[in-house]
């Protein structure tokens, strides 16, 4: 009775962390398929939405739900921003692009420091306390998390089933030329689809904010489980990226129970490299 | 047109040469010593990377390969008490190997792939020395009194490595005869075979260059420096940890590397001196650092795309283009 306890209580917990590196995934992903680039500095916009959170809740003293819609919407219009001066015109050129990013991630890191100061700031949870049920704890602001993740991830797919933008988005994604021709503004929509993608991420940070801390160097972890996840889940793909993301978080749980904490990481980067190698479209397609 | 290039070349290479040849006579600061031999390490570095890069390799596990030099060489001379001149050449070997392998496994990859598996090799060999074979490696603190090179000589002759100047001449030979072989690698038939790639693969494979076999030479050769390097930066600094081969001085490699730009062998020293002195000079500035490193970054790609270098050769040509059409206007 004891063990599979265990276990549930790990996956629950896995799970709280695991669906926000999806959101993170999920706009990388989405910026990947319209764009072709690896935005390395993803995590950054992640870290942005964390300190609009912070400065809006603790220094501002805004309602914390107001906080996460502003965070979507000022880290969203950052990344339209970055896409429109910086991505769009090295669109053609994936490699200065990819440098590019790397470049984004150092500039945006230092604003960070200069700006926000190295110590670590805390974000007090708008719901405390824990429930329990079934043997099980979980405290509120992580189930909080769980569920505004999931509604976010809810609203991603609405957007881009049933929106006129989103289906102009998908269009972009499949073939970037037949939609010009068909009368869609192509450049607008990059920009677009990069604003939703860094706002996603920008959510997703001010959604852990309360969970972990708020620093100028928190994107670096959230980064690499998105990659791991992106490659999982094969990169473009949506519902990939949320296949990929159940994986990893499943390994993640559970992985600590058996083998030490650098294992677990090991294997997840091991992942990236056999999936690259051996099936670089990811688990999720066949 | 190769003659002039080829003469330009090599005038800077010695004009380089007797420049940091006679640096310790002009100075007797050992500070600035230690800065130079700081930008002779780097520029191995950098050097063997865009070697790589030149043939659209953006290999971000090049410093892990820097890494594996100065972790093999560490652990055999503080664990069997092997001789610097001993390791030197095992440690720089087993980087070239790691990197002939890491072509082997990833050369099939392009664009984003290749750099994102190189991406994932690199946190891989950080988390290995940092988390596995603490006995050996350090695990998180590191290695700590790692020997100063052996003497070097014959009977009574000896020169000691143990001051500065003599460590900052032994990287000073490493980095002449690193050089020496890059330039002549240019003018080789491996040199315009990659020449070929670069410009168009597929048009370099159907008039028959085997363009893995060259990308796999290159590779390895890049991995060997960068291993010296290693092997350098672990005798005379005594002291390594994962963290030294990580992203961040990863990336103020590439930065080194795409501001001179990736086109001309010079590329990488014009843009690892020019940084390193004005960051010298900006010592104070220390926490802005990664600021400049960042906007520079963004700057080269999005204004600059072909380096300093390059954009002096792409203003010269037009210059010279004008010149002609004003000669045939006249």
């Amino acid at each position: 009775m004891l063990v599979p306890t265990l276990i549930l209580q790990a996956l629950l917990n896995g799970a709280s962390v695991a669906i926000v590196y999806i959101l993170v995934a999920l706009g990388l992903s989405l910026i990947f398929s319209i764009m072709g680039i690896i935005n390395f500095a993803h995590g950054e916009f992640y870290m942005f939405g964390g300190f609009t959170a912070y400065y809006m809740s603790e220094v501002a003293g805004v309602n914390y739900l107001f906080t996460l819609v502003a965070a979507f919407i000022a880290v969203g219009a950052l990344g339209f921003l970055v896409e429109r001066l910086l991505f769009g015109p090295l669109r053609t050129q994936p490699l200065s692009g990819f440098i590019a990013s790397l470049g984004l991630l150092l500039l945006m890191q230092a604003i960070a420091t200069a700006l926000f100061g190295v110590v670590d700031k805390a974000v007090h949870s708008p719901f405390p306390g824990v429930s329990r049920g079934y043997g099980l704890v979980i405290s509120n602001e992580r189930l909080f998390v769980m569920f505004a993740s999931a509604a976010l991830i809810a609203l991603l797919y609405s957007f881009l089933r049933w929106g006129k933008q989103g289906l102009a988005l998908r269009a972009v994604a499949q073939e970037r030329d037949s939609a010009s021709l068909l009368g869609i503004n192509v450049d607008l929509v990059s920009g677009l689809a990069f604003g939703v993608g860094c706002g996603l991420a920008g959510a997703a940070g001010a959604l852990l904010a309360p969970v972990f801390y708020v620093s100028p160097t928190m994107g670096e972890q959230p980064i690499v489980k998105a990659f791991i996840i992106i490659i999982i889940g094969g990169m473009g793909s949506l519902p990939g990226a949320v296949a990929g993301g159940i994986l990893l978080g499943l390994l993640e749980s559970i992985g600590p129970i058996f083998f030490s904490v650098a294992t677990v990481e090991m294997l997840g980067f091991t992942a990236i490299v056999v999936l690259l190698l051996f099936k670089p479209t990811g688990l999720a397609k066949s | 047109v190769s003659w002039t290039n080829d003469a330009r070349s090599i005038t800077a290479f010695v004009l380089l040469a007797v420049v940091a040849a006679t640096l310790p006579f002009a100075t007797r600061d050992l500070y600035i010593i230690g800065v130079a031999t700081t930008i002779l390490q780097n520029l191995l570095l950098a050097m063997s990377l865009r070697l790589v890069m030149n043939l659209g390799l953006l290999n971000l596990a090049h410093i892990s390969l820097m890494g594996i030099g100065a972790y093999v060489s560490a652990a055999l001379a503080m664990q069997l008490g092997m001789s610097f001149w001993l390791t030197l050449p095992i440690a720089a070997s087993v980087a070239a190997l790691m990197a002939l392998a890491l072509g082997g496994l990833t050369l099939q990859l392009h664009g984003p792939y290749f750099f994102l598996i190189t991406f994932a090799l690199l946190s891989i060999t950080q988390l290995f020395f940092h988390s596995y074979f603490e006995n050996i490696f350090g695990g998180a603190t590191g290695l700590i009194g790692v020997p100063r090179p052996n003497p070097i000589g014959f009977g009574t002759f000896k020169i000691q490595m143990v001051d500065k100047v003599s460590l900052y001449y032994l990287i000073f030979a490493f980095w002449i005869v690193a050089t020496a072989v890059l330039i002549r690698l240019e003018y080789s038939r491996l040199g315009m075979q990659c020449a070929a790639i670069k410009q168009s693969e597929t048009v370099a494979r159907a008039i028959g260059i085997h363009s893995i076999r060259c990308k796999l030479l290159i590779l390895t050769l890049s991995g060997f420096i960068a291993g010296v390097a290693g092997v350098f930066f672990a005798h005379s600094r005594g002291v390594i940890n994962a963290t030294d081969f990580g992203v961040d001085p990863m990336l103020r490699l590439l930065v080194f590397v795409v501001v001179g730009g990736v086109g001309n062998i010079w590329g990488p020293v014009v843009g690892t001196i020019g940084l390193s002195v004005i960051f010298e000079f900006l010592r104070d500035l220390h926490f802005l650092e990664t600021l400049v490193y960042g906007a520079v970054l963004i700057a080269v790609m999005r204004l600059f795309p072909a380096g300093v270098i390059g954009t002096f050769q792409w203003a010269s040509a037009i210059g010279n283009r004008w010149q002609a059409a004003k000669h045939d206007a006249a």
